[in-house]
């Protein structure tokens, strides 16, 4: 008789909920799967100790009235443990499970948790322990019981710190997927508001969750999504930024190519207009595709101020963006070649301010740009204690001390001051501004201001040529599409706005009906 | 009233184009090129009736336009295909011959634009690099279909439309229209020069040519372009009547004439050149121009050789062109004056009477493959 050969090939899928098994055998006998749980309380407990070494997995053991051996296993500190006393270890201790028919209804029946799962197999029960549930053993039963039992550390959901208003919601997205879905699911009680988890991540197992509102999303777009998700190999995912990267269509884009909010008013009203939002485990950050530019323009305080402040807003918000990028270029290209570009007074002006400064034009920009970059940063990363004496050694010492010093102009810190302001009028466009305020900075002081129009011309050109999950970037403008310019730099009364933007290609393509506004049209 | 919803394309084709972008360009991307050179050639032959010659290229081209756009109506495939199942290999001559000709034409608003960028943009003696970081745009541009020149066309809307209002309305403070006065006072032997020297200038039906080849024809679509062509065609008299009424008789030395127009605006002199914005910004609309034929030539180009690789060719047409102005330059005048007075008839030829032919073309060829929709923005 020759041995049995046996070869196992487990292939674990992590991405799905569901674990999948490749078992490859050669030999004619049933292969041994050492991966179900087993009737032998002991036998679980000590697989379970081996695959989860970690000392933070805890295990309660405890037994029932007819001393049938039972155990809790759980990963110490996101686990709510009264809970898991008051309704399963202190009901089954009382309980008598030799005399049941059918052990696992009575158990069902005993412990009355909402959120009861079964697992038959290690890998299940390991993934919902360090998921933070908890996995109930009773000895004889080949199966596992697990409770959803999570108590995760989160905080409070306020105000994103990044997307402040005014007039409006001013609750925001935080770290806990589940907080952030319920959040969604406030504002839209709707059966057509759909989510979809995928788990990415080889060892963080993160949850990763697409959402769409049914019949009014491009399912194409959608299903484009969750391919992608699918198809990810990562280790670990810390942030949706991650998710983001590794979904852009155009991996070396200066440009972002999908939305992001902290804000679920914001979120929920891009997923009526047909977009699809994706929520990631950890991150207050959700993302939203297709993603347009003119987004960028536009703030949730726009919807609950009367049209006209609305377009007189974004207006200035478009112009304050190209002041921000443009005006030190134009600085340097005027007094490097164009002295027109000035008025004479001006001209004049900048002319005595300018004539000790040992520094060229340009690189006395370069420099208090630089300067303006480096205290942006380090006002970031610094301290709250030290952020006082920061903006003293920024504004008086960096600034003053150098104008008087003659080592630069006041013109220049007037500019870059101005344009620095400018730049955060578009919260969401300061790293991409910034990165361009550069570009044509070199530019304006190697060819002029033909130098700025040709990048200018040369930024359009990549930005109407660049489409993200079938959005172009520069739509609603470039393709032309009239009927979205209502929403776009000029934003409509309420009553214009009846349909969807046509971008997004929904199927249900209204979104507000006013039945009686030709009776109320008669009667006035 | 003309429809400017954007309907999906109707092909599956990633070369899409739709008749509102056609017509956009006719209107605002063409108009654009004859405010440098133009307005002082047609003055300098034709005097105070530089906007009979004009009137008649417009007349000839948008006959030829009607041409092909009547060509293009006759089947549900676009010209292109059409073209193709017509000539089998025989396509590739006439790939081979438009990219001749689209390069040769790209010569003229190069230089042309070369020099109006060393005036409009400095005060400063440049330098050749200046104008050659052009070549670096041009060859990203070539890379892009025709997908991209749609869009540019889109976006031509507001950048043609604001500076070139803003500097009409600068400029009518000191236009004097009785300067066009009498009509008809040239002799016509100086407008039919005046008509022949700016031919290069006025070939607008072959610029929209492989556009409208791309296009698959549905109704309507031939009123729209050449509704755009009609407004391109106001636009750039309006233009013409404004530069003469302004300038007079020295403006056959006024070159480059839309950065002049506005200079004498009163309220200049407190706020500064102002209208220079303007100017520049209408300028992105030039480069857009200016890239065109090479655009055309580059994508000819890669269908004569049967490749989507474009990067290549179009590196070293940029390449090319780039070395061909510097050179050229040196021989401006002469080129010039070759190019405007020896050579038209390669315009009358390729550009306005070669495109006649597409109306010989088999009516209605149907394909097997059915036309699929597809639900995508061009």
């Amino acid at each position: 008789m020759h041995t049995p050969f046996v070869i196992y090939k487990i292939s674990i899928a992590l991405r799905r909920e569901k674990v999948k098994y490749r078992i490859l055998f050669h030999a004619k006998t049933q292969p041994i799967c050492v991966n179900t749980l087993s009737k032998s309380i002991k036998t679980n407990l000590g697989e379970l100790k081996k695959r989860l070494p970690s000392e933070d997995i805890l295990t309660y053991e405890f037994e029932t009235q007819d001393k049938t051996a039972c155990a809790i296993v759980y990963a110490d500190g996101i686990v709510n443990k009264q809970l898991l006393g008051d309704l399963i270890a202190r009901p089954l201790s009382k309980l008598s499970l030799k005399s049941a028919e059918n052990v696992e209804d009575e158990i069902k029946k005993t412990a009355l948790f909402p959120e009861l799962k079964i697992a038959e197999d290690f890998q299940k029960a390991m993934e919902e322990i360090l998921d933070g549930n908890s996995l109930f053993l009773v000895d004889g039963v080949a199966t596992g019981f697990i409770a959803g039992a999570k108590l995760l550390p989160n905080r409070a959901v306020i105000e994103p710190p990044t997307d402040v208003t005014v007039k409006g919601p001013r609750e925001g997205f935080i770290e806990d997927i589940k907080t952030n879905m319920s959040l969604i699911r406030k504002r839209l009680k709707t059966p057509d508001l759909r989510f979809e988890t995928v788990r990415v991540g080889k060892r963080s197992d993160t949850a990763v969750s697409v959402c769409w509102l049914h019949g009014i999303a491009d399912e194409e777009v959608k299903k484009q999504i969750t391919d992608k998700l699918n198809a990810l190999q990562i280790d670990n995912v810390p942030d949706s930024s991650y998710i983001a990267a590794l979904l852009s269509p155009r991996k070396h884009s200066i440009f972002r190519v999908i939305g992001t909010t902290e804000k679920p008013d914001i979120f929920t009203a891009k997923l009526a207009e047909g977009r699809v939002g994706i929520l990631v485990d950890g991150s207050p950050i959700a993302l939203t595709a297709p993603f347009l530019l003119a987004e960028d323009l536009q703030s949730s305080e726009d919807y609950f101020v009367s049209p006209f402040v609305a377009t007189s807003i974004r207006f200035l918000r478009c112009i304050a963006l190209f002041v921000a990028i443009l005006l030190p270029a134009f600085y340097v290209s005027a007094q490097l070649f164009k002295m027109q570009l000035f008025p004479l007074g001006l001209m004049l002006t900048i002319a005595s301010s300018v004539r000790d400064i040992p520094l060229s034009p340009s690189l006395e920009m370069f420099v208090v740009l630089l300067l303006l970059e480096i205290l942006k940063e380090a006002s970031i990363r610094m301290p709250k204690y030290v952020g006082m004496s920061l903006s003293v050694v920024g504004a008086l010492v960096l600034g003053e001390t150098a104008v008087s010093a003659g080592f630069l102009s006041t013109p220049a810190i007037i500019i870059v001051a101005f344009s620095g302001i400018c730049l955060y009028t578009v919260p969401n466009f300061v790293e991409t501004g910034s990165l361009l305020r550069w570009l044509f900075l070199l530019v304006a002081g190697s060819v002029g201001p033909f130098g700025i129009v040709l990048l200018g011309a040369f930024v359009l050109y990549y930005m109407l040529s660049s489409d993200c999950f079938g959005a172009p970037m520069l739509a609603p403008f470039s393709p032309l599409v009239p009927h979205d310019l209502r929403d776009s730099i000029v934003k409509y009364d309420m009553l214009s706005l009846k349909q969807r933007p046509r971008l997004f290609r929904s199927k249900n393509k209204t979104r507000l009906r006013v039945p009686n506004e030709e009776k109320t049209q008669g009667e006035n | 009233m003309v429809d400017f919803i954007p309907a999906p394309p109707t092909a599956k084709n990633t070369e899409t184009i739709h008749a509102r972008q056609i017509a956009f360009a006719a209107a605002f991307l063409l108009p654009a090129a004859k405010f440098l050179e133009a307005p002082s050639l047609l003055a300098r032959y034709a005097k105070g009736d530089l906007l009979f010659p004009a009137v008649l290229h417009f007349l000839v081209q948008a006959l030829v336009l009607l041409g092909v756009l009547y060509a293009a109506s006759q089947s549900e495939k676009s010209l292109l295909e059409r073209l193709q199942n017509a000539l089998g290999k025989g396509i590739y001559v006439v790939y081979v011959l438009y990219a001749a000709y689209f390069l040769f034409a790209a010569v003229l608003p190069l230089l042309d634009m070369e020099k109006f960028v060393y005036a409009a943009f400095f005060d400063t003696a440049p330098t050749a690099f200046s104008f050659a970081a052009f070549f670096f745009f041009a060859a990203f541009a070539c890379v892009k279909g025709v997908k991209s020149i749609g869009r540019s066309a889109d976006l031509c809307l507001f950048l043609f439309l604001l500076p070139f209002c803003v500097l009409m309305i600068m400029s009518l403070t000191n236009a004097d229209f009785s300067n066009l006065m009498p009509f008809f006072g040239t002799p016509l032997e100086g407008s039919m020069q005046a008509f022949s020297r700016t031919a290069p200038h006025f070939s607008d039906a072959v610029l929209l040519l492989p556009l409208i080849a791309n296009l698959r024809y549905k109704k309507n679509d031939g009123v729209k372009i050449t509704i755009g062509y009609a407004s391109g065609a106001v636009f750039t008299l309006f233009f013409l009547a404004v530069f003469f009424s302004i300038y007079g008789s020295i403006a056959p030395r006024e070159h480059y004439a839309f950065s002049k127009v506005a200079q004498y605006f009163p309220a200049l002199a407190v706020v500064g050149r102002i209208d220079l914005v303007f100017i520049y910004l209408l300028s992105v609309v030039l480069l857009f121009y200016t890239c065109l034929p090479l655009q055309y030539t580059a994508d000819l180009l890669a269908k004569s050789f049967s490749t989507k690789r474009k990067t290549f060719i179009s590196a070293i047409l940029s390449l090319a062109l780039l070395f061909a102005v510097l050179f050229l330059n040196r021989f401006y005048d002469g080129f010039y004056a070759t190019i405007t007075g020896k050579l038209p008839f390669v315009f009358w030829l390729i550009a306005d009477m070669l495109p006649l032919f597409l109306l010989f073309l088999p009516k209605n060829q149907n394909s097997n493959t059915p036309i699929k929709k597809e639900k995508r923005y061009a």
